[in-house]
């Protein structure tokens, strides 16, 4: 909240109900919260700090050496190209964490705004967004997904697009009904009689304050998002080789989980406890949130 | 409007949507890159090949002639021809369709058996230690990849058990049985979460509403009150839970048949967009988006029957 004019507003939303609001909030969270904070902060570390952790270059390909079991050079041994998996695993991190947060925050973003203009203009904008959210609803998102990937192309570009189209829906309906229950509280009032623009008043006063509503289902969908991106490389249609991507490093060890069944189960492994931290957490908050 | 009324407007209403969706279909794969005269005719081509397999596949007349034709015809039955096989897409599709039904089926009702229980325990036992440990494993299965669930049990039950075959459909029923049984099993693992964590919130309000509280009072107590009254109240909402989640146990036949190697619909279309074989991919999503509606459709109908209450908010 760069806004300096957020600020005293931010105050007067203390006597609003929003749970989130309230300052002893940080207080007294649940211990899951921290140990999933723990968790997702080692993996964002392993993500930014991946050049200086990795032993060896993740792209690598050493002929002499592939499928070797681990070693002292080799931790967790090579793969069938001789590549080093143990760097491959983290610099995996620099694709699948991004992806996963992006394709939450991204679905996040649309819906607010989307469900903002709706709730707060109403009328025409209201309908048009409101039924373009009952359509995208009525599909089989995943398959959707499929088709979307399909048509754009492999790679994360086209997945984020397909994850922001579909998942917005959700994000839009949370929104629209708190700036429907926001924009006719006093403090609203207030700011509309002061004169300011409603650009503004919505930018600045109602929606800091519906925001927070939405945060509770961020958690879930970055888990979502991360599985999702893992599936689609799996099937050979998400993160296109040679870039390290946990779900596809799956798929190249699926073949030899005879002798080296180390390659595809230590990735699924780093996917389940990097889920596992951001469930805790959003569980966490729900929690502190329900009671 | 008694309930079969309300059967009967809710029918009426996937026509449109049945459109809705063929177009949408239609549309996004037209805006699909690529020439497919070129991927018909192959690479070295020349442009008049090229220019006949246009005219003959209709690419020249207009979107909206070309629309018309795919709807009428998919009407038919008749979904085009696979830009790779030449064969019809149709008969590519049909075989396909029962392998994912036999996957769909054990793995529905394996979900079933494994939250049943877990989800009413967690809902007697809430806040309590039993709770938190179910809690948490349906954490850990929402975390775990479906994929990656399928490659453990392949390495942990089917490189042990001889029953258990790696891959593929085998050839008599006993043999699609043993296979069917851990990518049933995978499916559920990824859905079960769900439907526990549906069933306790579901059951914990039963138990806390006034008709529970007189039941009780009459001294309806244990199994029988669990029976007859909680889960019998609680089973309407989780019929539509199972529904509501065809779309995602769908999306986990397409990953756990690639996995397993299974030969279903699933694999299919993971197939069929791998090669970029436009009319076969669109066949495959006509398909899946023709399910889900099917399944959304028959929830609502079974919930109107079991429950009289519908048609009011309908």
């Amino acid at each position: 909240m760069t806004d300096p004019t957020a600020l005293p507003l931010d105050l007067s939303a203390a006597d609003s109900q929003g749970p989130l609001d309230d300052r002893k909030f940080w207080q007294r969270l649940p211990v899951k919260v921290w140990v999933g904070l723990a968790i997702v902060l080692i993996y964002v570390l392993i993500a930014v700090f991946a050049p200086l952790l990795a032993p060896h270059d993740p792209l690598a390909i050493d002929p002499a050496n592939k499928l070797a079991s681990p070693t002292g050079d080799h931790l967790l041994g090579t793969d069938e190209l001789g590549r080093d998996v143990l760097s491959r695993l983290l610099y995996a991190a620099r694709v699948d964490l991004p992806i996963g947060f992006l394709g939450a925050l991204m679905p996040m973003v649309l819906g607010t705004i989307l469900g903002a203009l709706a709730g707060f203009y109403g009328r025409w904008t209201d309908t048009l967004v409101m039924r373009t959210a009952d359509v995208v609803q009525a599909f089989p998102a995943y398959i959707l997904v499929i088709v979307l990937v399909f048509a754009l192309g492999q790679g994360a570009k086209s997945i984020l697009v397909a994850f922001t189209v579909l998942a917005w829906v959700v994000y839009a309906r949370i929104i629209r009904g708190e700036v429907l229950r926001i924009r006719d509280l006093d403090y609203v009032h207030a700011a509309r009689v002061a004169g300011l623009g409603r650009l503004r008043i919505l930018r600045a006063h109602v929606l800091p304050n519906a925001i927070n509503q939405t945060l509770i289902y961020l958690p879930s969908d970055i888990v979502f998002a991360t599985l999702a991106l893992a599936a689609f490389s799996f099937l050979g249609l998400g993160i296109p080789p040679p870039t390290p991507e946990w779900g596809a490093m799956i798929a190249e060890g699926q073949p030899f989980i005879r002798t080296n069944w180390w390659l595809a189960t230590i990735p699924g492994l780093i996917i389940v406890v990097f889920g596992l931290g951001v469930s805790l957490i959003g569980e966490g908050f729900e929690e502190r949130l329900h009671g | 409007m008694g309930r079969f009324g309300f059967v009967a407007k809710r029918l009426l209403q996937t026509i449109p949507m049945l459109f809705g969706i063929v177009l949408v279909v239609f549309m996004v794969l037209q805006v699909t890159p690529g020439d497919p005269a070129r991927q018909v005719a192959g690479l070295r081509a020349s442009e008049a090949e090229l220019e006949e397999v246009r005219e003959k596949l209709g690419l020249n007349d207009s979107v909206v002639v070309q629309y018309g034709r795919y709807v009428k015809n998919v009407l038919q039955g008749d979904l085009g021809y696979s830009y790779k096989s030449r064969k019809p897409v149709a008969e590519i599709i049909a075989p396909r369709i029962v392998i994912t039904s036999w996957l769909l089926v054990g793995g529905v009702l394996l979900t079933l058996v494994i939250s049943i229980p877990l989800g009413v325990l967690a809902a007697l036992r809430k806040d309590r230690p039993t709770d938190h440990i179910i809690r948490g494993l349906g954490l850990v299965g929402l975390s775990m990849p479906s994929f990656w669930t399928g490659v453990i049990l392949l390495l942990l039950v089917a490189l042990r058990f001889d029953f258990f075959p790696p891959g593929g459909f085998g050839e008599s029923t006993y043999d699609h049985f043993r296979s069917i049984i851990l990518p049933s099993l995978t499916l559920a693992i990824a859905s079960a979460p769900f439907i526990i964590r549906g069933l306790r919130a579901e059951m914990i309000s039963v138990m806390e509403s006034d008709y529970i509280s007189t039941a009780r009072s009459l001294g309806v107590s244990g199994g029988r009150l669990v029976r007859r009254f909680v889960l019998r109240n609680a089973a309407g909402p989780g019929i539509t839970l199972v529904a509501l989640e065809i779309g995602y146990l769908l999306f986990g036949a397409v990953v756990i048949e690639t996995t397993f190697a299974l030969p279903g619909v699933g694999q299919g279309i993971v197939l069929a967009a791998r090669a970029r074989d436009l009319p076969t991919v669109q066949g495959y999503t006509l398909l899946f988006a023709l399910v889900v509606m099917a399944v959304y459709l028959l929830a609502d109908i079974i919930m109107a029957i079991l429950d009289p209450r519908v048609e009011i908010e309908a």
